[in-house]
């Protein structure tokens, strides 16, 4: 094979592994517009959260696995009263929890910024192994990434569709007045949806900590990423989001051979507005309810 | 009723504005044409959000857009004030056709995500693209003198400055107060209070809607453009989201579809800002604590708390 074409792999792994780690970041987000119609700005920075503590307890924990298990913790003690005492009597005005998770992602970028520190950091490999496949080589980290997000996404998968709390949750998603009608508790549906779809972000922000720069503005690049792939996959919609995030980063990964990360960002961009001029609700969107 | 108590209001704050030019000390006046400014952008703001219910989270374009197409006309045209002014605003105006034509037609939820995607995009852009915008550093220009019948003037000169600003102001309120009284401004309420029925009454909703998301966008360069003229730069941070963010504030603040309402919380945030980012490091953390503590308060504002009051 020409140097060429394997490049061109290497730049699509790369683009997929990626795609995994904002796969989980967006179906979070699409999770918690479909059940409950926030559009969280705040996403992004959970995200950041989730890198940030990740990082910080590393060394403490001394053992990555350990941190992926208790980030998500600690994250979802800070979304559950977010979500009760902060976003529950706007939820279902769209523009309104925008402004309001605007907000509370002000405070906690400056509430990182404060206790992290706004130097971009990088974070140990937590296993530096080296793969040699074609000619290549690949960091075992990256595998690893993909191997875990594979595992949460089919567990998530087997929640929303195998089991009875998947079936509230998505009759919520279907009709949130009709399901509390049939004698679902809503709230309690709610407060779950937005536990489990920051735990989501923040997950992906501890597995991404290593292959990126940790810092308190990491998380408005994926937020942006985030909400193209929401957009383009159709909002609330969850396997449009999963088919979006990794055909976008794939798209991505191999723009990168030949344009700068903003010019690839752009394209993403451009496709996204052509997809939206084609089809004003994403490409897996149904019709308002 | 309250029509007239609106008028009232404004035209006071304009002669009080026109006061204090003249008996403010220099840092004061300067603080006050930034209010000024903010205004306008409030204002336009205002004609978006608050006359036809369009929650745009992407009016930093328009500001940043202005404020780059005046510099770009005096660095690389050597226009004048007027002409650059103009050139501003001209840009501005094609890119909030070409963003309104993508955004007006989207639903609100993918109208506020879009609008946001779209501001987030041009910031990288303008951050990138530092052969034309300087990037973070910024661009900064000497800005010529002008001439009008009789006499020279120069934008260094502060009260040349501080008048300058006032006039567009007072011009921008009145043209959108003599649209908001007119037809079209009943459209743009109908659409607002019921989007469905003014459909089926026959008007052509989308096109009012871009209609008014362009004049929105237009005050939001004219703002743009006198910030750049005013500070003689302009750096790519104008795309960024807090700009798209504080005209919602001043306009959830100051009282939403009152035009001249926004005018108080374009002027209490300024204060905010000014006094509360002096001595405290992290002034963003109040600033998102203060949006939440206002969005629990009042959805109605400041001006539209009195007029309530006063209409009773």
């Amino acid at each position: 094979m020409s140097d060429w074409l394997l490049n061109v792999l290497f730049l699509l792994i790369n683009g997929l592994v990626w795609g995994l780690i904002i796969a989980l970041i967006s179906l979070g987000l699409s999770l918690i517009f479909g059940v409950m119609g926030i559009v969280n700005m705040a996403h992004g920075d959970l995200y950041m959260v989730g890198a940030v503590l990740g990082f910080s307890l590393f060394p403490f924990l001394g053992n990555f696995w350990l941190a992926l298990l208790v980030v998500p913790v600690i994250v979802a003690l800070i979304a559950a009263p977010m979500e009760r005492f902060i976003l529950r009597p706007y939820e279902g005005y769209h523009a309104v929890t925008m402004i309001a998770t605007v907000g509370i992602s002000f405070i906690l970028q400056q509430a990182a910024l404060a206790w992290y520190g706004g130097v971009p950091k990088k974070m140990v490999d937590p296993w530096p192994v080296t793969f040699h496949f074609l000619g290549v080589d690949y960091a075992g980290y990256r595998f690893l990434i993909a191997a875990v997000s594979i595992v949460i996404l089919a567990a998530i998968w087997l929640f929303l569709y195998r089991t009875p709390y998947g079936v509230l949750i998505r009759a919520s998603i279907q009709d949130r007045d009709m399901a509390s009608a049939m004698g679902i508790d809503v709230n309690k549906v709610l407060i779950a949806t937005f536990v489990l779809g920051s735990v989501l972000a923040a997950v992906g922000g501890v597995l991404a900590a290593p292959v990126t720069q940790v810092s308190y503005l990491m998380g408005n690049d994926v937020a942006l990423l985030a909400f193209i792939v929401v957009i383009i996959g159709g909002l609330g919609s969850l396997e449009g989001t999963l088919v979006a995030a990794l055909g976008l980063c794939s798209l991505e990964g191999v723009m990168a051979c030949i344009l700068s990360p903003t010019q690839s960002r752009a394209a993403i961009f451009v496709v996204m507005v052509a997809i939206l001029m084609v089809r004003p609700r994403g490409l897996f969107g149904g019709a308002e309810r | 009723m309250a029509l007239v108590d609106r008028r009232f209001f404004a035209l006071l704050a304009i002669a009080l504005f026109a006061v204090l030019g003249l008996i403010l000390p220099q840092g004061a006046r300067s603080l006050v044409i930034q209010m000024m400014i903010f205004s306008v952008f409030a204002m336009g703001y205002d004609v978006c959000l608050g006359l036809t219910n369009q929650c745009s989270l992407g009016h930093s374009i328009f500001f940043g857009v202005g404020a780059y197409g005046a510099i770009l006309a005096i660095v690389h045209l050597k226009a004048g004030v007027l002409t650059s002014l103009a050139g501003g605003v001209g840009s501005g105006l094609v890119f909030a056709v070409l963003v309104g034509i993508v955004c007006v037609r989207l639903s609100e939820a993918y109208f506020v995500i879009v609008t946001a995607i779209i501001s987030a995009v041009f910031h990288l852009l303008a951050m990138d693209l530092t052969w034309l915008t300087g990037g973070d550093d910024g661009l900064s220009v000497s800005v010529p003198p002008f001439a009008l019948p009789g006499v020279t003037l120069s934008l260094y000169q502060p009260l040349v400055n501080y008048y300058f600003v006032l006039f567009f102001l007072a011009a921008a309120y009145l043209l959108l107060e003599r649209i908001v009284r007119a037809p079209l401004g009943k459209i743009f309420v109908s659409i607002r209070e019921n989007e469905k029925r003014v459909r089926f009454l026959g008007y052509d909703v989308l096109r009012y809607k871009l209609i008014a998301f362009v004049l929105s966008a237009g005050l939001g360069s004219l703002a743009g453009a006198l910030y750049g003229l005013t500070l003689r730069y302009a750096s790519a941070d104008y795309f960024s989201f807090y700009w798209s963010v504080l005209p919602v504030v001043w306009c959830l603040v100051g009282g939403l579809g009152t035009l001249a309402g926004p005018w108080i919380g374009a002027v209490l945030m300024s204060l905010f800002q000014y006094y509360v980012s002096a001595w405290f490091t992290y002034y963003l953390l109040l600033f998102g604590i203060l949006v939440l503590v206002i969005l629990k308060v009042s959805r109605k504002g400041i001006l539209g708390y009195i007029l309530e009051r006063g209409g009773r």
